[in-house]
């Protein structure tokens, strides 16, 4: 049972799991040690050897090493700790031009470039689009997680970080 | 008994079992059960004919021989629809509205959902639809409401339309037009030119549109009975005909007939098979029907619990709830169904402890009857309702089925224990699986409260009658508290659906929509006018109807006509539906009778407190049924006898759990138990097919009907 299970949730990070099995698993109870179980699925897919302490986006992850504890990205390309912003370790692009919009909404309406950009923040290492910004020009680059690992493990998962 | 001949039969496949009912000329019965197979219904279905046929000493082709009407009532297209394996379609529609099947109605999206995932907005999500966008396609031309046309059909684009769609190969094309219903004349003509083209490419495709699926307002709910017919049909109708086969193999003379959600009984080759996609459950409110010409009493609750699901149903002062939209297989579909609230609650329900938070919970899911309950010993590991049962002794493990089934009781415990009681950290099973059980019975109880108090009904004026495999076993538990006048079960109660599907005659049901507003003191004239506007709808329905029934063989004397309307008080938002005491309205005076009818009903139904006076009504659907009488099973009275049963009745004593100890409970066998013999709990009457628990201090009774009564404990 228990690997069927895993197949399960390795299809669900995946995102291959067909909607009904989905929905089941969405309804129905979460059994104590799921955050592991998926840790261990990213684990085994990545190709590195540092421990996932936790996953902040489809291709990020904190990971102890040594004593530091840094965002990786799945390549492999390391962003420095995670108490800085990643975002100002990687790759941006700005769309700020009415011709760069319409490259991503073709035959279609676009914001007006006075009101709304739109910026793509890139991994160096392997050129995937990490996360996206739409906000008004100027406005701040956001800090979008910055957790509290510690009380995280302790409390939550009652686990040793 | 035996040597009477049967003449109807009837099977009615749930989601868990088949039974089979055999009226013989007389009006007795017999039943019969066996597991739903839903891969090919017809096997389970001749098993359960074989059963019924058993029991009453016959062999099953003697029995086929025999009988004059098979009627069947199975899940086989509604299978087809959920699983999603019907037939390749292709639509044409109004250009601009062509992603109205992907956008679809926002309830379809959680329709079907328990409360909690109704509330959890994560888990919504559409049906996936019957027809592809790209199969999709919108052609130039529009009609208005009043049915005025705005701009003329592009012929042309149906053309390519049809062209394309054949090169894609589907199998039937359906056409569907904004407000066909009132005006279908592009619909007829885009059927013209499609009809045109197949045969110039011989192509075998079908041909559907909406305005003869289902003239009726609001497009949404026309376009999906449109293509669930397109949909669902082709495959449905195998397993009838499947079905029909192997009846015929066995020696049945005539066609297998089937029963559409309203209630009427038609021909497996009836056009519009989507009507009978949900006739199982309505069954028993037919049976309810009947059974209340026997006791006199008009308002009745009815109650099923399955080993799925737990349906209820109201008859007030004999008026029928028809629902005329309903949603099924998660789709709004215009389809006058018997209304019927159902919740996901029976006896195979999964029940759950979270081990997280230990909070408790029963199903949503239920363990079918593949592989069953743990106690089954099929494999399945999950406890349910049914092991509780089985643990608690109120299941003769011995007798499930009438034996046909061992149930695993230690199995069923040491599961049970595991992974409920334990996780909860209470050292007593049993008191955990009565919990279990209490459970089950409040939530279906609190059900049934909802029902009546959203409907204004004091259940002290209704009978609740309880049917279902698992009725009897907790009827004493969800009725208890209620407060009904009375509450009756069946020796039969496992097969009182089927039974009712029995009562039911051959019907067609015919309507159109229509917009009549007919203002409180409104000139002669204009009523004239609304009076000549609602015979000649009926004229043309009636004819239509007439047509049909003869196709199917009846003869023109023998039908009956039925017109109704559906009315409501103007500006309402809900139809009434009533049945017109008059064949046609030759007057004014006679328009005033049928206004009147529908007062008296809409005050039956809503209690008499809401009676609107003077109020102008609308009449927004008109219809007409047309109906052949059919022979009906009967029950048979007998006198009362003495109060103590008989002693080949009594089965002995068996330790049984209630309310946390163990209770010496005598056994009763059902079949034995004769008219006017009380039995007082705790005492469990057993019967092949279901089990009667009494709890201590209530009482069992049983009328000249051989109805049993349950009274509760004062």
């Amino acid at each position: 049972m228990n690997n069927q299970q895993m197949e399960e949730y390795k299809l669900l990070v995946e995102g291959q799991l067909p909607w009904p099995q989905t929905k089941n698993l969405m309804s129905s109870y979460k059994d104590r040690d799921r955050f592991f179980k998926i840790l261990k699925i990213y684990q085994d897919k990545v190709k590195w050897d540092e421990k996932i302490l936790l996953p902040i986006g489809e291709h990020l992850f904190i990971v102890q090493k040594g004593n530091q504890r840094l965002v990786k990205c799945t390549c492999g390309h390391e962003f420095g700790d995670y108490r800085k912003n990643w975002k100002f370790q990687s790759v941006l692009l700005v769309r700020n031009k009415v011709e760069d919009l319409e490259s991503i909404y073709p035959h279609s309406d676009v914001c007006d470039p006075s009101w709304m950009e739109i910026r793509e923040f890139i991994c160096p290492g392997c050129g995937t689009l990490l996360e996206i910004e739409a906000c008004s020009p100027g406005y701040p680059i956001t800090f979008d997680f910055c957790p509290d690992l510690e009380g995280f493990y302790s409390e939550w998962l009652n686990h040793p970080l | 008994m035996k040597t009477a001949r049967p003449v109807v039969a009837g099977i009615d496949a749930g989601g868990t079992m088949t039974d089979t009912i055999l009226v013989d000329e007389f009006g007795t019965f017999t039943i019969g059960k066996a597991a739903t197979t839903p891969q090919l219904e017809s096997i389970g279905f001749l098993e359960s004919a074989i059963e019924a046929s058993d029991y009453r000493g016959i062999a099953i082709e003697d029995m086929f021989a025999s009988v004059e009407v098979v009627l069947y009532t199975g899940t086989g297209m509604l299978n087809v629809l959920l699983s999603r394996s019907g037939r390749n379609i292709g639509l044409i529609t109004n250009k601009g509205i062509e992603d109205m099947v992907l956008m679809g109605r926002g309830l379809q999206s959680w329709g079907d959902y328990s409360y909690a995932d109704r509330l959890h907005a994560v888990t919504h999500h559409h049906p996936p639809p019957l027809v592809t966008r790209r199969n999709t396609h919108g052609v130039t031309g529009r009609m208005d409401h009043m049915g005025d046309e705005i701009i003329p059909l592009y012929e042309h684009e149906v053309e390519q339309a049809v062209n394309t769609l054949l090169d894609k190969e589907v199998e039937v094309i359906c056409i569907c037009f904004l407000f066909s219903q009132v005006n279908p004349s592009h619909e007829i003509l885009a059927e013209g030119i499609a009809r045109t083209i197949l045969t110039r490419r011989e192509a075998k495709t079908e041909l559907l549109s909406s305005h003869q699926v289902r003239p009726v307002i609001r497009e949404q709910s026309r376009l999906n009975s449109l293509l669930i017919e397109a949909y669902a049909t082709g495959g449905g109708r195998k397993q009838l005909k499947s079905i029909e086969k192997v009846a015929r193999e066995n020696g049945y003379r005539y066609g297998v007939q089937t029963l559409q959600s309203f209630g009427g009984l038609t021909s497996i080759n009836h056009p519009n098979l989507h009507e009978t996609m949900v006739s199982g459950p309505i069954g028993g409110v037919l049976g309810a029907r009947y059974i209340s010409q026997i006791i006199e009493n008009d308002s009745l609750v009815v109650s099923d619990l399955g080993g799925t699901s737990f349906d209820m149903g109201i008859i007030s002062k004999g008026q029928i709830r028809i629902d005329q939209e309903p949603l099924i297989g998660r789709f709004k579909l215009n389809l006058p169904l018997i209304a019927m609230d159902t919740i996901g609650a029976g006896a195979g329900m999964h029940v759950k402890v979270d081990p997280l938070t230990k909070k408790v919970s029963l199903g949503p899911e239920s363990a079918g009857s593949e592989p069953g309950p743990i106690c089954f010993d099929k494999g399945n590991l999950v406890p349910t309702i049914c092991d509780c049962n089985a643990i608690l002794g109120r299941l003769n493990p011995d007798y499930f089925l009438g034996g046909k089934v061992k149930l695993n009781v230690d199995l069923a415990y040491e599961k049970f224990k595991e992974t409920c009681a334990d996780v909860l950290e209470v050292d007593n099973v049993y008191d955990v699986a009565e919990g279990m059980i209490n459970m089950l019975d409040s939530e279906a109880g609190v059900a049934l409260r909802r029902m009546l108090s959203a409907q204004g009904i004091h259940p002290s004026e209704y009978t609740l009658l309880s049917y279902g495999g698992s009725g009897p076993l907790h009827l004493g538990g969800y009725s208890r508290g209620i407060g009904f006048k009375d509450i009756i079960t069946f020796q039969f109660a496992a097969a009182f659906s089927a039974f009712g599907c029995t009562t039911a005659d051959f019907q067609k049901r015919f309507s159109r929509s229509v917009h009549l507003d007919i203002p409180l003191e409104a000139p002669f004239m204009e009523l004239q006018e609304t009076v000549l506007t609602i015979n000649s709808i009926w004229g043309d329905l009636k004819s239509r109807a007439l047509e049909q029934m003869v196709s199917e063989g009846h003869t023109a004397d023998q039908i009956g006509f039925q017109p109704f309307l559906l009315m409501r008080y103007t500006g309402q938002l809900e139809d009434v539906e009533v049945y017109s005491p008059i064949d046609t309205i030759n007057s004014v005076n006679e328009l005033n009778r049928v206004i009147e009818t529908f007062r008296n009903i809409y005050k039956n139904i809503n209690r008499s407190v809401s009676d609107y006076g003077q109020t102008s009504v609308s009449v927004m659907e008109m219809g007409m049924i047309a109906s052949v009488e059919k022979i009906k099973p009967r029950l048979k009275k007998s006198k009362l006898g003495k109060s103590k049963p008989e002693e080949r009745a009594y089965k002995g004593l068996r330790e049984v759990y209630f309310n946390s100890k163990w209770e010496k409970t005598q056994l009763w066998e059902m079949d034995e138990i004769l008219p006017g013999n009380e039995i007082r709990g705790p005492a469990i009457i057993e019967h092949p097919a279901t089990t009667l628990v009494i709890h201590p201090g209530d009482e069992v009774f049983m009328n000249e009907w051989s109805m049993l009564h349950y009274r509760h404990q004062e």
